[in-house]
């Protein structure tokens, strides 16, 4: 039959594919309700290119529970593709990294169809941004076909593709209803009524050649029409239909045969009548469609009888796949054999990456737990709670986890309760419930202790450590990790030493001797790249991030959060970024280089949605107090936001935040309003070991009026201002990089420095501080006062904008506006603006002039 | 689509959900100095400047209302919506316009509470 209404897409692709063949490749989403004809569209695509063209097809599954990169299995099993030894390599990046440099290497340009992702599992949503991103510099069309109405606002796949489609690589195709021109021309000779068969059918394709087929009268719906053309065979071919409705996919003759006890001659009969198609080896529907409606179909006795064959089957045949065995398994309801292969199959899906289907196995082995010991699903609860951690569904987490803390309460197995304690603390402290977390790890110690060193007291102690450095407390802290230390060190266990090491580097950047931990916790990053640990080299990377942004090392801290980011995105591993996104806007905040704060902060609104509380109230205090600063609307809504969504968190993330509406009530003159804001946020500063938060509050309750003295332990610049040292002040901080606060110290001197306070609030763009001073100045009587603030961007001649900067830079780099486009995740459309807001400052009308400037001048880094 | 019941027309919602609705976008005024006077020639050289404003905005979600000068050319006060004042902030540096100063307004003229309105 041929295909109606698809020569606009067949033209996009062939055209795609021809800039494949020069180096260029791209991805295409086709997408389409079921039965519009994706895959009629893929084949007839594969078809015209022919021998041109080198085609590799994989497809996702509609399993219970999906099989990890099953598209990729499926191309792997492919001789012609030459990926033989594709699942040779170690890790899911590597696999991906293979198929890319494939890709890249290939004589042929490649068509590589991926169908049905809308089905696929989480490893394989990883490799779609994975290549997305990258596909740029291949000879392939990457295809990949879904369907856009089964998506619903929470799926995964709609974070994927929102992040591949601003790419200029991407291409989105929609395969649209027939037209009733369409169904016209498919009727042929046929008596239906065009429009009475397009409204019924909507004009999906599948439905109309469904109801073409069977062709006495209109039927009701998708099943009927279905039923109606399998319930013309025999009752023999029958058989063999109803066996291939049971596997997922499709269903090799010697299976369908064993099954269904049918001779050759049926499966012909299925066959020729059109409802079965023959591949190879195996039998299929020709629609997903029609394998469901027939599946449904069954009499459920029947189904449960069959699934239980199937699995007989294929348990015979030695060569079969686990996740399919699982899915047979399941809807037999072989409580047995779920048990049995489920957990086999959830440790499968963890090392691929798949976490949510590795939860989804636990799940299904948890529904018959009552078959194994009881020990065994509490196990199972703490395994299904790791995933549920990863997935930041921390209430879950929780919930399986105590379920278990129960459990061996009730049996009184102390390792396993400790263990079980241990994993409900660190799911608390992730929730933000301190007392609790500290309750779980307490008891888990008093279980351990008695029986002697070991990995797990070692673990415990480090949890420990872990939140009394969340809690700010440094003598408990170290006590803490010290004792864990030891023990690690008497049972040779590397693994909790370098976890020690890392919780000790955060805790002396915070609360001791910052340098010091810095240089801990860069060790720590090195040991963690040697012994290939990602998760502990990210963490590490964090953790200077957010300790040095907290003590106001900058340097260090923009370093180790620029390259936490870079390794998460190089590895597509996007969540846990957002709080370094949020670290560099309080940074920048801080430093005065607020076009970039709001950026950065805007980076983390923007992002997905669900990840953590702590990410978005850094952003928010970090816009807010941007706003406050520069007297724009806003600042107070921001504020209170970042507030209310920290309402629990601990004293370290709240404080900016809190000092940001205390500024604001003071640079509207309502100071009287700054000690009910601060008041209690002052006292838990003054009940833990942190000097900035001790500091800063303490500076604001001290310009309330509200003490006069500095607290002890405050930071030092703080501390300075507080007694009355401005001058000394100022120098700090110019030392530090925070200009604001420069400024803010200058205010405290004399006519001099505060004009020289005014200039530099001016230069920043704070016009509520410089309105606040200028206004002293004048009541002082001071006389040369400068003219009103004007726009200026700070140390910068020609006026550019800190964003017009980067890209002036990137620019130089000799990268072209949609690479710089790309790094700085802007759209193409904006660069182009701000490259000509950049030649009209600098009076040049072509590129080789801008870069020519920048060369000169040496304006921009 | 259901396997049992007629085939219903249904909406199918766009892939990528809108994420500022228009209605919602706060207004705001902002005031600008212009230290040599502005010059916008009633031109067609004028008109382009006018639309390239108009244009930038737009990537921005910027939406530009109407301005009001002083007869000196010095000042102007400008009225937009758009979904935040970094937004009106950026979309001012792509045209060159410079920023004294923002703030959220809404309307209040003298009419406003005849026949007890709002």
């Amino acid at each position: 039959m041929p295909l109606l209404e698809r020569e606009g897409l067949l033209d996009v692709v062939a055209g795609l594919l021809a800039q494949a063949g020069d180096g260029s490749g791209s991805l295409v989403l086709v997408a389409g309700e079921a039965g519009s004809g994706k895959t009629s569209l893929a084949r007839e695509i594969r078809a015209r290119a022919e021998s041109r063209v080198l085609a590799m097809e994989g497809a996702c599954d509609p399993l219970t529970t999906p099989r990890p990169l099953s598209p990729l299995v499926d191309i792997a099993a492919d001789p012609e593709a030459g990926l033989d030894d594709l699942f040779d390599a170690e890790t899911a990046l590597d696999v991906f990294a293979r198929v890319l440099d494939r890709l890249r290497t290939t004589i042929r340009p490649i068509l590589l169809v991926i169908e049905d992702i809308h089905w696929a599992d989480e490893g394989t949503l990883d490799f779609l941004r994975f290549v997305g991103r990258r596909v740029a510099d291949t000879k392939a069309v990457v295809l990949c076909t879904f369907r856009d109405d089964e998506i619903g606002p929470d799926h995964p796949l709609r974070m994927v593709i929102g992040d591949l489609v601003p790419r200029a690589t991407t291409h989105r195709l929609k395969v649209e209803a027939l037209s009733i021109q369409a169904v016209e021309a498919l009727l042929g000779e046929s008596e239906f009524n065009a429009t009475e068969l397009h409204r019924l059918t909507g004009g999906n394709a599948f439905f109309v050649t469904e109801v073409l087929a069977t062709a006495s009268s209109l039927p009701e719906s998708v099943q009927d029409a279905v039923l109606a053309r399998t319930g013309r065979l025999s009752h023999e071919a029958r058989k063999v239909v109803n066996a291939v409705s049971i596997a997922p996919r499709s269903l090799s003759v010697d299976l369908a045969h064993a099954l269904s006890g049918a001779e050759p001659a049926d499966v012909d009969e299925a066959v020729i009548s059109g409802v079965l198609v023959q591949t190879n080896g195996d039998l299929r529907f020709r629609h997903e469609l029609a394998r469901s409606s027939v599946e449904d179909s069954l009499p459920p006795a029947q189904r449960l009888a069959d699934h239980r064959r199937m699995i007989a089957l294929l348990q015979e045949e030695e060569t079969a796949d686990l996740a399919r065995l699982a899915h047979h398994a399941t809807r037999a309801e072989n409580g047995e054999l779920v048990v049995e292969l489920a957990p086999q199959a959830a440790l499968q899906a963890e090392s691929r990456g798949s976490y949510r289907e590795a939860a989804a196995w636990y799940r299904s082995a948890l529904e018959y737990s009552d078959l194994v010991e009881p020990d065994q699903a509490a196990r199972w609860r703490i395994a299904l709670g790791r995933s549920y951690r990863v997935l930041d569904q921390q209430l879950d987490a929780l919930r399986e986890q105590e379920m278990a803390v129960d459990h061996f309460r009730q049996t009184g197995a102390t390792v396993d309760l400790a263990n079980a304690l241990v994993a409900v603390s660190t799911t608390r402290w992730s929730l933000s419930h301190l007392v609790e977390g500290r309750a779980a790890v307490d008891e888990a110690i008093g279980l351990l202790e008695p029986l002697g060193e070991s990995s797990d007291l070692a673990h415990a102690w480090y949890c420990a450590g872990y939140h009394w450095m969340l809690a700010r407390r440094r003598d408990e802290s170290k006590d803490a990790l010290e004792e864990a230390s030891r023990i690690a060190l008497a049972v040779e266990d590397e693994e909790t030493g370098r976890l020690v090491d890392y919780i000790f580097g955060t805790t002396e950047v915070v609360m001791g001797d910052a340098r010091k931990g810095i240089s801990i916790l860069e060790e720590t990053y090195k040991k963690a790249t040697n012994v290939g640990d990602e998760f502990l080299r990210i963490g590490a990377l964090g953790m200077l991030g957010s300790g040095g942004g907290e003590v106001r090392l900058y340097q260090p801290a923009i370093d180790a959060l620029n390259h936490a980011i870079e390794i998460a995105s190089s590895h597509d591993l996007d969540s846990g970024v957002s709080y370094d996104w949020a670290w560099l806007a309080r940074i920048h905040f801080e430093q005065g280089l607020w076009d970039q704060a709001v950026y950065y902060a805007e980076r983390v609104m923007s992002g997905p949605p669900g990840r953590g509380v702590i990410s978005p109230v850094t952003a928010l205090g970090a816009l807010g107090r941007v706003r406050v600063r520069r007297g724009d609307p806003g600042a107070r809504q921001a504020l209170e936001e970042a507030l209310r969504i920290g309402a629990s968190c601990e004293m370290q993330h709240i404080w900016s935040p809190l000092c940001g509406l205390a500024e604001l009530a003071w640079l509207q003159g309502s100071t009287d309003e700054i000690p009910p804001i601060l008041g209690d946020i002052f006292e838990r500063a003054l009940a833990t070991d942190s000097p900035w938060a001790r500091g800063e509050v303490g500076f604001w309750m001290w310009k309330a009026g509200a003490i006069d003295s500095p607290p002890d332990d405050a930071a030092e610049p703080f501390a300075l201002q507080i007694s009355g040292s401005w001058r000394q002040a100022a120098d700090v901080w110019r030392e530090i990089g925070c200009p604001y606060e420069v400024a803010l110290a200058l205010a405290d001197g004399d006519e001099d420095s505060m004009l020289e306070a005014v200039a530099i609030f001016d230069s920043l763009g704070a016009r509520p501080a410089s309105q606040w001073l200028r206004s002293r100045l004048r009541d002082l009587g001071a006389q040369s006062i400068p003219r009103g603030p004007t726009e200026q961007t700070r140390s910068n001649p020609a006026g550019l904008t800190t964003r017009q900067v980067e890209v002036l830079g990137l620019m130089t780099l000799g990268l072209t506006n949609s690479e710089i486009a790309e790094k700085l995740f802007i759209s193409k459309k904006t660069v182009e603006h701000h490259v000509s807001a950049i030649y009209g400052k600098l009076g040049v009308t072509t590129r080789a002039k801008a870069i020519a400037w920048a060369g000169e001048s040496g304006a921009e880094k | 689509m259901s396997l049992r019941g007629p085939i219903d027309t249904f909406e199918i919602e766009p892939e990528i959900p809108v994420r500022k609705e228009k209605a919602a976008m706060p207004r705001y005024m902002v005031e600008r100095t212009f230290p040599e006077g502005l010059e916008i020639p009633s031109t067609s050289d004028g008109l382009k400047a006018c639309l390239g404003v108009v244009d930038k905005n737009g990537s921005e979600q910027v939406t530009w209302v109407r301005s009001f000068v002083t007869d000196d050319h010095g000042k102007t006060f400008c009225i937009y919506d758009g979904p935040s004042p970094e937004a009106i902030r950026r979309a001012a540096g792509l045209s060159g316009l410079p920023v004294d100063s923002i703030s959220e307004i809404s309307v209040l003229d003298p009419y406003f509470y005849v026949g007890g309105a709002a």
